[in-house]
């Protein structure tokens, strides 16, 4: 089996930098389910989505990348360690030869006590043994397939670009910079501050949009799975309001669930400027190129508040 | 125990690691200022020797070896003292930071920023350090260039390097958060305040000199609210820096029980801020 038949429910494997398609491609399976509170039900609930993705990770390596930014444990600004436990002990029931969780955080240097902070050491039994440092791992250069953004090339952490999958798990939040920050937008996470620094401010003279789509595009094997328990409307992605969506939301292609995401906050994913260039380069973000199962969109919807500038954003203005 | 730590964390290239893995510029310069401190000078030359090797064409360091740019991590390097790392090295280092500045204060940007209608709060006149260069500027690199050339200019005054530091502090004291110390330099976000983080406070204490002002009052409380509360080894280790430079650390202070040292960087630094600071 080849790496890229690793995510056999997918079929195929959505290459953002792919040049544009002649063919219908087939639609994206993203899943919904209902729940309501982080508690231990999230175990079950967690095993249960990713057997219905039919992920074959037997003797693969798996990350974990959740979205790790402030010291505010019981705030909604970071993935929630109950659920990175959930899919840890999901993934290696499911044969995964190991698992690691990794984060790079933007704007704090000091990772672990960031994340002792945030729960994780409390939450995750041996989380010293089998977490990542992305900001202080050792790095390969990787030249950008797509060149949307001014980048060219980047050092990225070893760990990851050797990850058989990338499972990325951000919290469900809007941004005060590109409207929404979902599974495509925490890959800004694996740019290593220790190269680029604290906040990795060349991702953002190059284009914050246009790096979010090139940064996607080099990783094809990736999983999203979204903590949309509570996550963050207003000013996020750290000084929002708790907003809670009762939701986890899966998919091996990222665009097509955080396209679904913004629909369930009810935003347009087609004037996320990301969204727009990743469908572009043939990312599936219309209803008709993603196939949606558990809840239905219009069941789980609320409607997360925006910062004036994305006010247009809205899916009733559009 | 730090020393030992130190000791067993030095890679066989002599450089050292953050936590694991290859060697790195910004733990290294920390290890090795412990060590020399500590009298260790075995281990220190292979260290220097590392420090030599990795040092590039322009007189500046990269992050690590390998990665094709000069960056903020000249500012530590140009720490070792000099009679450790050579007069030649340490001069090529001063000279690669006394240039750089954040990109947003240079004359194309701020002229493409009047060109667009934009408004630019930034003072081209007092510019900050980037993390790297073609980027904005930070109080991370800002603080600790402005150490590095501060150390310079009592070693050897030169006005040239003495203006180029008080523009840096100009830079920090700008772009304090409203209620006093620092975060990464964004202190407000689409006009709402940010709030300060602890180890960029202290870093920006140990930077900012010891002039008194209401600014320096509130970032001064700050800090010292933040020493009682952090449980963070970098954040501790910075604050007591800080804090040391302005004549308010509490006589006798010793960090909480209970807190991790687990990098190479907050390890070093501990027992570099015991034996009396960043000299």
């Amino acid at each position: 089996m080849t790496r890229r038949e690793l995510i056999a429910g997918a079929g195929v494997v959505v290459l953002a930098g792919c040049s544009s398609r002649k063919t219908a491609p087939r639609p994206q399976m993203v899943s919904i389910v209902r729940a309501p509170a982080y508690d231990q039900s999230i175990y079950d609930t967690v095993r249960r989505m990713l057997a219905d993705h039919r992920l074959n990770v037997r003797g693969r390596s798996v990350v974990l990348k959740p979205n790790l930014v402030e010291f505010e444990p019981g705030s909604s600004i970071n993935t929630h360690p109950m659920l990175v436990h959930a899919a840890y002990e999901a993934f290696r029931a499911m044969g995964a030869a190991s698992v690691r969780i990794a984060e790079g955080p933007g704007h704090r240097r000091n990772t672990l006590d960031l994340a002792d902070a945030a729960g994780y050491f409390h939450t995750i039994p041996g989380f010293e043994d089998i977490f990542t440092d992305l900001n202080v791992d050792d790095v390969s250069p990787v030249h950008l397939t797509r060149q949307l953004s001014r980048l060219g090339k980047l050092y990225l952490p070893n760990t990851v670009l050797g990850a058989d999958l990338l499972v990325s798990m951000p919290k469900m939040k809007t941004h005060h910079w590109v409207g929404a920050t979902l599974s495509m937008k925490n890959l800004f996470g694996v740019v290593p501050g220790g190269l680029y620094g604290w906040p990795k401010n060349v991702l953002h003279w190059a284009g914050i949009n246009e790096s979010i789509v090139d940064l996607h595009s080099v990783f094809p094997r990736q999983f999203a799975l979204v903590d949309g328990i509570v996550g963050m409307d207003g000013n996020g992605p750290i000084q929002g309001t708790a907003k809670a969506a009762g939701i986890l939301v899966a998919g091996s292609d990222p665009a097509a669930v955080d396209a679904t995401c913004c629909r369930i906050m009810r935003i347009d994913p087609s004037k996320v400027e990301y969204l727009r260039l990743a469908a572009e380069g043939g990312a599936q973000i219309a209803d008709a190129g993603i196939r949606q199962t558990g809840e239905r969109i219009a069941s789980v919807a609320t409607t997360f508040a925006l910062m004036p500038a994305f006010r247009a954003y809205r899916i009733d203005n559009s | 125990m730090a020393i030992e730590f130190l000791l067993n964390k030095q890679n066989p290239d002599g450089g050292w690691p953050y936590l694991h893995g290859g060697s790195w510029t910004e733990p290294t310069v920390f290890a090795l200022l412990a060590l020399l401190a500590a009298g260790e000078t075995a281990r220190s030359k292979r260290g220097i020797a590392w420090i030599l090797r990795t040092r590039r064409s322009d007189g500046g360091w990269a992050s690590r070896p390998g990665v094709g740019e000069s960056t903020w991590v000249t500012a530590l390097a140009a720490l070792i003292p000099e009679e450790s790392v050579g007069q030649a090295a340490h001069a090529a280092a001063i000279e690669w930071l006394l240039p750089v500045k954040g990109e947003d204060t240079t004359t194309l940007f701020c002229l493409r920023q009047w060109l667009l209608g934009r408004p630019n709060s930034i003072d081209e006149d007092n510019p900050g350090w980037p993390w790297t260069p073609g980027a904005a500027a930070w109080v991370g690199p800002t603080a600790m260039a402005v150490v590095a050339l501060e150390g310079e200019h009592k070693r050897r005054p030169s006005a040239r390097v003495a203006a180029r530091a008080q523009a840096g502090r100009n830079y920090l004291m700008a772009h304090m958060c409203s209620e006093g110390g620092w975060n990464h330099g964004g202190a407000k976000s689409w006009g709402y305040d940010a709030p300060p983080y602890p180890e960029t406070t202290g870093m920006a204490l140990l930077a900012a000199g010891r002039v008194r002002s209401p600014g320096m009052e509130r970032a001064l409380a700050v800090g010292r609210k933040f020493l009682t509360e952090t449980r963070s080894a970098d954040a501790q280790n910075w604050l007591r820096l800080g804090l040391a430079a302005q004549g308010e650390l509490p006589q006798g202070y010793a960090a909480p029980q209970g807190i991790a040292y687990r990098t190479v960087p907050e390890v070093a630094l501990s027992h570099i801020t015991a034996l009396g600071g960043l000299a």
